[in-house]
């Protein structure tokens, strides 16, 4: 057992013109026992920094510390961790103990009665006690992804890395193998970096989880506080499900000011059903003009407190992100926040209803077929209330539950207040 | 035409070939025609090689000889004079088969699953190897060997022990010429088999402590099985037919050291003419251990071709 430190790890591919960097100046901290994700969108280098704590992949500078002790330059085999690999890699010509055991065989001078032992206790921690003179041709996949994972606790590592391990798995089992595999690594106490592109397990399974993009560290921090604290726009797009609401304005008098219309992030999971259909032209946008309420004409307003303005200081292109739940539907435009809306689509989920929201006045361009740009924003209400497509609406973005990010740098501004959080999240 | 309409159409084919179906007694007739158009030479040399003098003049060549007509005799003759060149032969080619095999296997690892600086450039001057031609190695080999690396004089200490004899020096040369000869394309073999076998499982090994000459032994070489077949199949064949070598290493036919094809090339010639029953003998005798070879191996062969 030991931690495990990242300082200014970089790597860079190729030479001259055609360099390439996947892994720009991380720098991370992992204690004892801790299960880390590293999470991403594919191609932000997380499977390559993986591949270098493993010695796999020769690092470009920096260093890899394990125990206080550097790793660098030590062989794959000698750094004492172990991997478990998305494809599983298991022998296909050896059985499943066979396979189980070759890594005891090959680092360690233990003799047969003792491999055997540990085989089959790491086997029947794995439940697959009774598939042991299998080979891996004859197990479905998720036994293949038990063997796998048997294989790296076997050899009882300082260090497990897991490559996304659950991505060949139906959903069902993914979800059942998520649970086990956290129960595993707590029984086993044993430091944990795991990597996956989906912001659902490492927010379920990390307990901290290190956001990358680019090849560069975005944000370290326990699930919620990446959730509801985001560094920046990047986390706070990237992580939640559906994706934040984002409203690109310019701040004017104490008010933000912008188009009717979110903006996507970079992730487009969450893209309304409706963005499939055929485009229609845009041709609302001037013409509702001539509307007086400011909040739903062309425009988009949101007046600002004092307590938010100073948070803001003087940037003056500020981009409003605000969480699906936490958008209100309310009976009555009451306060400034309040904006009147028409519902575009109806996604039910069972216990909720993720509703897709045009701005009034803007709905026949909701359609419209845009990656960067959407006229709907999401909200997520109750299971049980009943919306349908069509129907007016009016959203509250309640200002303590908005976040602001500066849309040149992306930099959070200010972040939602976390007092809220905790009566949100009584268990934390 | 839809799924429906295609399963009706194969259904009525079905009941079609019940009685006659024009198509398929087409393609019965094509295939026979085929079968026939592949054995008839076959046929012909082994009935030929069963049938007295008399008979080879008398009846057409593959028309089977009539009681009268038919002898062994061209057999026993062929075998006896086969069977000194078929033992060198197996000397030098079954070594020469499985040293072909190894060499090939270790280099194409080497080659494919091992990553250094260079390697490119190596593997390069193997596929080149593939294209040299046997002819134009003739007189440099033979030179080699007579000249500056004479193994029968510089072995000459071992003749004395009991069983070695002194033309195993040349079968020695010859059996290392094959390999020289035989590895390029063993390694390429082995290369395009050894390129589908997943890096992660051989990175997996690697983390597992497992050595470079260790995950060879534990996991490459368990997982060649099918191009072991198929490389010793194509090497035995390749080795064993091989005759411009023996020609130019052992030279005659009536030299200790000849092969099988060194003999079968002058066998049956005479003044009075050819002996066709005797030729057809032997080389049915001189073909039979590649067919072994063939039967022996028909499984992973498969295998090995499928992949």
């Amino acid at each position: 057992m030991a931690n495990l430190a990242l300082d200014h790890l970089t790597k860079e591919f190729g030479g001259g013109s055609d360099r390439i960097v996947a892994v720009d100046d991380v720098s991370l901290d992992i204690d004892d026992g801790e299960f880390l994700v590293l999470v991403g969108p594919s191609g932000c280098g997380k499977s390559t920094t993986l591949r270098m704590i493993a010695g796999l992949e020769t690092t470009t500078d920096g260093e890899i510390r394990l125990g206080e002790r550097r790793i660098n330059d030590r062989e794959a085999k000698n750094r004492d961790i172990a991997m478990v690999f998305q494809s599983y890699a298991l022998y296909p010509h050896m059985t499943v103990r066979e396979n189980m055991s070759f890594g005891l065989e090959e680092s360690t001078d233990l003799g047969d009665d003792e491999i055997n032992q540990r085989v089959e206790d790491a086997a029947t921690t794995m439940g697959i006690d009774d598939l042991i003179d299998r080979r891996p041709g004859e197990l479905s996949g998720g036994q293949q992804q038990r063997v796998a994972l048997g294989r790296s606790i076997v050899r009882d590592p300082s260090v497990f890395l897991l490559d996304e391990p659950l991505s060949n798995l139906d959903a069902k089992l993914r979800s059942q193998m998520r649970t086990e595999l956290q129960r595993i690594q707590e029984d086993l106490g044993v430091t944990t970096v795991y990597v996956t592109h989906d912001q659902t397990e490492a927010m379920t399974m990390g307990d901290r989880i290190a956001i990358l993009d680019g090849g560069q560290l975005q944000q370290v921090g326990t699930p919620l506080e990446c959730y509801h604290e985001p560094a920046n726009q990047f986390v706070a797009g990237f992580i939640g499900e559906p994706s934040m609401n984002f409203f690109e304005t310019t701040v004017e008098d104490g008010r933000l000011v912008g188009v009717a219309r979110s903006v996507r992030e970079s992730q487009g999971d969450s893209r309304s059903p409706s963005e499939a259909q055929s485009a229609s032209e845009d041709a609302t946008e001037q013409s509702s003009g001539e509307r007086s309420d400011p909040r739903v004409g062309d425009g988009f307003e949101y007046p600002l407190a004092e307590e938010t303005q100073e948070s803001i200081d003087d940037t003056d292109r500020v981009t409003l992100g605000v969480r699906p739940e936490d958008i209100e539907l309310v009976d009555a435009a009451e306060s400034d926040h309040d904006f009147r809306t028409v519902v575009d689509v109806v996604e039910p989920v069972g216990s909720g209803n993720n509703i897709y929201l045009a701005f009034e006045g803007h709905e026949e361009a909701a359609s419209e077929l845009d990656m960067e740009e959407s006229r709907t924003f999401v909200a997520t209400i109750g299971g049980l209330q009943r919306v349908e497509a069509g129907q007016p609406a009016i959203a509250r973005f309640p200002e303590d539950a908005i976040h602001l990010f500066d849309t040149e740098t992306g930099d959070a501004l200010r972040n939602r207040k976390l007092d809220d959080v905790e009566t949100v999240e009584p268990q934390l | 035409m839809t799924a429906a309409d295609a399963g009706t159409a194969d259904s009525g084919a079905r009941e079609a070939s019940d009685g006659f179906d024009p198509w398929r007694i087409g393609l019965y007739a094509a295939l026979v025609g085929l079968l026939l158009f592949y054995l008839a030479p076959i046929e012909t040399g082994l009935v030929t090689s069963l049938k007295t003098d008399g008979a080879v003049v008398e009846t057409l060549p593959y028309v089977p000889p009539g009681l009268d007509g038919f002898t062994l005799a061209s057999w026993a003759t062929a075998l006896d004079a086969l069977v000194r060149g078929m033992v060198n032969s197996l000397l030098f080619t079954i070594p020469a088969t499985i040293l072909c095999a190894i060499f090939g296997s270790t280099a194409a690892y080497g080659l494919t699953l091992v990553d250094w600086r260079g390697q490119i450039g190596v593997l390069v001057l193997f596929i080149a190897g593939i294209f040299i031609p046997y002819q134009a190695v003739i007189v440099p080999i033979s030179r080699f060997w007579s000249n500056y690396v004479d193994l029968v004089g510089l072995l000459s200490p071992l003749w004395g022990l009991p069983v070695l004899k002194p033309h195993w020096g040349t079968l020695l040369e010859l059996m290392i010429t094959h390999v020289a000869y035989g590895i390029p394309i063993a390694t390429l073999l082995f290369r395009s088999h050894y390129q589908t076998i997943s890096t992660e499982m051989l990175e997996a090994a690697r983390l597992d402590g497992a050595s470079v000459t260790k995950i060879y032994y534990r996991i490459v070489l368990p997982l060649s099985r099918p191009m072991f077949a198929v490389v010793l199949i194509f090497q035995f064949t390749q080795i064993w037919n091989e005759f411009l070598f023996s020609l130019t290493l052992v030279s005659s036919a009536s030299s200790p050291a000849a092969s099988v094809t060194l003999i079968l090339s002058g066998i049956g010639e005479a003044q009075s003419g050819l002996d066709f029953p005797l030729r057809m003998a032997a080389a049915l005798i001189a073909a039979i251990p590649t067919i072994l070879v063939y039967v022996l191996f028909t499984d992973e062969f498969a295998e090995g071709v499928r992949t």
